[in-house]
């Protein structure tokens, strides 16, 4: 279902150690445990990019950057919260930098915005699909479906990297979902869609 | 959905999948969910929606990653492979030209508005100024009018004795005054050496603060005195719980201007002093030509009276045009006077003050009334205060909102734009 490793705990089938038992360790010069974390988290994390990003390369350059800033902080880390928690943070800086860059880009230098990229591969017409349903979404309702559905965050783990209410999160996640629902039922037909109508607006 | 009364909140339902409820809670949203099929059939599209979402797979990470990550950590540089994809800024597009150009204008703009005020400012007092003009009017004229300079000549043959000058005029004459001299007649006015030696009225402005008022008072009448001058207005005040003041408009003689200068200064301390001079030379001559002419003019009109006969009415005619330029002839020579006046007496504006100090014995008024002074006061000034502000905002609020305007509109777009394009990520 999702390309997340299932849980921190060490019963991961070849790792015996857990996440932050990695990051600490290779926060004290261990560089086997920094390839052992990066095994772990290369897909999810390019998942992360690239399910945002529509365009590949551009997923692929700020998940190596993402890897490098994680590399640079290591020196830093100090176990206050679950790793993946953490990469995701700095992924969603790293993130939140790169879509202002592009936006000022895209006001100021016109240069294109990124649109959806062309279906490059017919068999994956669904992910096209589903790419531009999640589009149609509100911003922050489809960035706490996102990082529910795929990176499997808790909702208390969504609260904190986003910043908001427990019950927002809660409410937010239902909303998206029950509008998601309906977006992929009915793809055809604009106005059935619920809550559409209102996530529109604010694209 | 119908939440209302319904045992189990629809977003129960969702967190119970998403296996976010306490064990006791899922127990009772599972109990609730075998029996209600309105949340049953929530949870199924619940459970679609994510499962649909499932197939939205990513093609797996490019096998080079981690080299590549690696081998940018050990650079220790930022994307240094990639330029092509981060999209160079291409700096050479009209949009960034636009934007930039309008900063510069605007910049410009503020930068001539603030000179230009600068130059203004400092172009009024520089327009003030009398003597060049005075100095510059005098060539200019002197070559026009050659008649009135080889007059001027002439005249000075006559008087060699005196070597010109004002002061030093005043000081052969060796008569304070010069009504007497004037008096002399025609003679002694038209005499007066007027070139090349340059005539000046003096004005001093003098302010000073004296320890003891009545001692400088007295003293300023033997500066008098001494000096052969006078006071040609004056006017001491003397107020209670105030310190004592007295205002004076002196004349003296130009030569002694200096000496009785000197002497004033040390009645006290001062606190401010002004020069200035006017040349009136060219002023002076002007009139002693004009004079000069119509003095001949009267010459010769006796000459006709006394010489020729002729009818009643053109005796009478000529009598009365020596009327008029006798008329004229006399104005002029108060004028002559006046300025020769200026010019032999400089003008002191003398200011004294006394160091006030408050005595205590002074009566005062009752507590009561100070009080109530104090508060009428308060309430005048917060209204003055009101009052200033508003106008504040009359006077200089407009020019702000224009500022404002012209600068804030374009940020306003520029943020707006900027806004909209990012929604669009």
């Amino acid at each position: 279902m999702s390309d997340a490793p299932r849980g921190s705990a060490p019963d991961s089938s070849q790792a015996p150690q857990s996440d932050e038992e990695l990051m600490i360790a290779f926060s004290r010069g261990q560089t086997d445990a920094f390839s052992a974390l990066f095994t772990r988290y290369k897909q999810p994390l390019f998942g992360f990019f690239r399910r945002r990003v529509a365009n590949p390369a551009q997923a692929e350059e700020l998940t190596q950057e993402t890897f490098l800033a994680l590399l640079r902080a290591a020196s830093r880390y100090q176990q206050s919260a679950l790793f993946r928690t953490y990469l995701y943070a700095i992924g969603f800086k790293i993130l939140s930098a790169y879509r202002r860059k592009a936006a000022f880009r895209a006001a100021f230098l016109s240069e294109q915005p990124p649109g959806h990229e062309p279906a490059i591969d017919n068999a994956i017409e669904t992910q096209a699909l589903m790419r531009q349903a999640v589009g149609k979404l509100e911003r922050l309702d489809r960035e706490v479906l996102l990082l529910r559905e795929f990176e499997q965050l808790s909702y208390a783990e969504i609260a904190g990297l986003l910043g908001l209410p427990l019950n927002t999160v809660r409410s937010r996640l239902f909303r998206a979902r029950l509008a998601l629902h309906d977006l992929l039922a009915a793809p055809a037909s604009h106005s059935s869609a619920h809550g559409f109508a209102q996530s529109k607006e604010r694209l | 959905m119908n939440i209302a009364a319904h045992p189990v909140a629809p977003e129960e339902v969702m967190a119970f999948l998403d296996g976010e409820l306490a064990p006791a809670e899922a127990q009772a949203v599972s109990a609730h969910l075998d029996h209600c099929a309105a949340c049953a059939s929530l949870a199924v599209r619940l459970r679609g929606t994510s499962e649909s979402l499932a197939q939205w797979s990513v093609p797996p990470a490019p096998s080079n990653l981690e080299e590549s990550v690696l081998a940018q950590a050990i650079k220790g540089t930022r994307n240094p492979s990639k330029p092509a994809s981060t999209a160079q800024l291409s700096f050479w597009n009209w949009r960034l030209w636009a934007v930039g150009a309008g900063g510069a204008v605007t910049v410009v703009l503020v930068v001539v508005a603030f000179v230009a005020s600068m130059i203004y400012s400092e172009d009024r007092p520089r327009a003030q100024r009398p003597m060049a003009s005075m100095i510059a009017s005098q060539d200019t004229a002197g070559s026009a009018k050659p008649q009135v300079s080889n007059m001027l000549i002439a005249q000075e043959e006559k008087q060699s004795a005196a070597s010109a000058g004002v002061v030093n005029l005043a000081a052969s004459a060796d008569k304070p005054l010069p009504e007497s001299r004037v008096a002399g007649g025609g003679g002694a006015t038209a005499a007066f050496p007027a070139a090349p030696a340059p005539m000046i009225t003096r004005t001093v402005s003098l302010i000073v603060v004296v320890k003891d008022f009545a001692a400088a008072r007295a003293s300023l009448d033997s500066i008098l005195l001494r000096h052969r001058g006078y006071a040609a207005q004056l006017t001491a005040a003397t107020q209670e719980n105030a310190p004592r003041s007295l205002q004076a408009s002196l004349r003296i003689p130009a030569p002694e201007l200096a000496a009785a200068i000197a002497e004033l200064k040390t009645l006290g301390r001062v606190e401010n002093e002004s020069q200035s001079g006017e040349e009136v030379t060219q002023q002076h001559a002007d009139l002693a030509a004009r004079l000069q002419n119509s003095r001949e003019t009267e010459e010769r009109l006796r000459a006709i009276l006394t010489q020729r006969t002729g009818k009643i009415e053109d005796v009478l005619q000529v009598e009365e045009e020596i009327a008029r330029v006798r008329g004229e002839i006399e104005q002029m020579e108060a004028e002559q006077q006046a300025l020769e006046h200026r010019v032999e007496f400089a003008s002191v504006d003398l200011q004294l003050t006394e160091e006030y100090k408050a005595s205590l014995g002074s009566p005062s008024a009752s507590v009561s009334n100070r009080i109530r002074n104090a508060f009428v006061a308060g309430l005048h000034n917060a209204s003055e205060t009101i009052l200033g502000i508003v106008l504040f905002l009359e006077e200089d609020g407009p020019v702000p909102l224009i500022w404002l305007a012209i600068l804030g509109l374009p940020v306003f777009l520029l943020v707006r734009r900027y806004r909209r394009v990012k929604a669009k990520f």
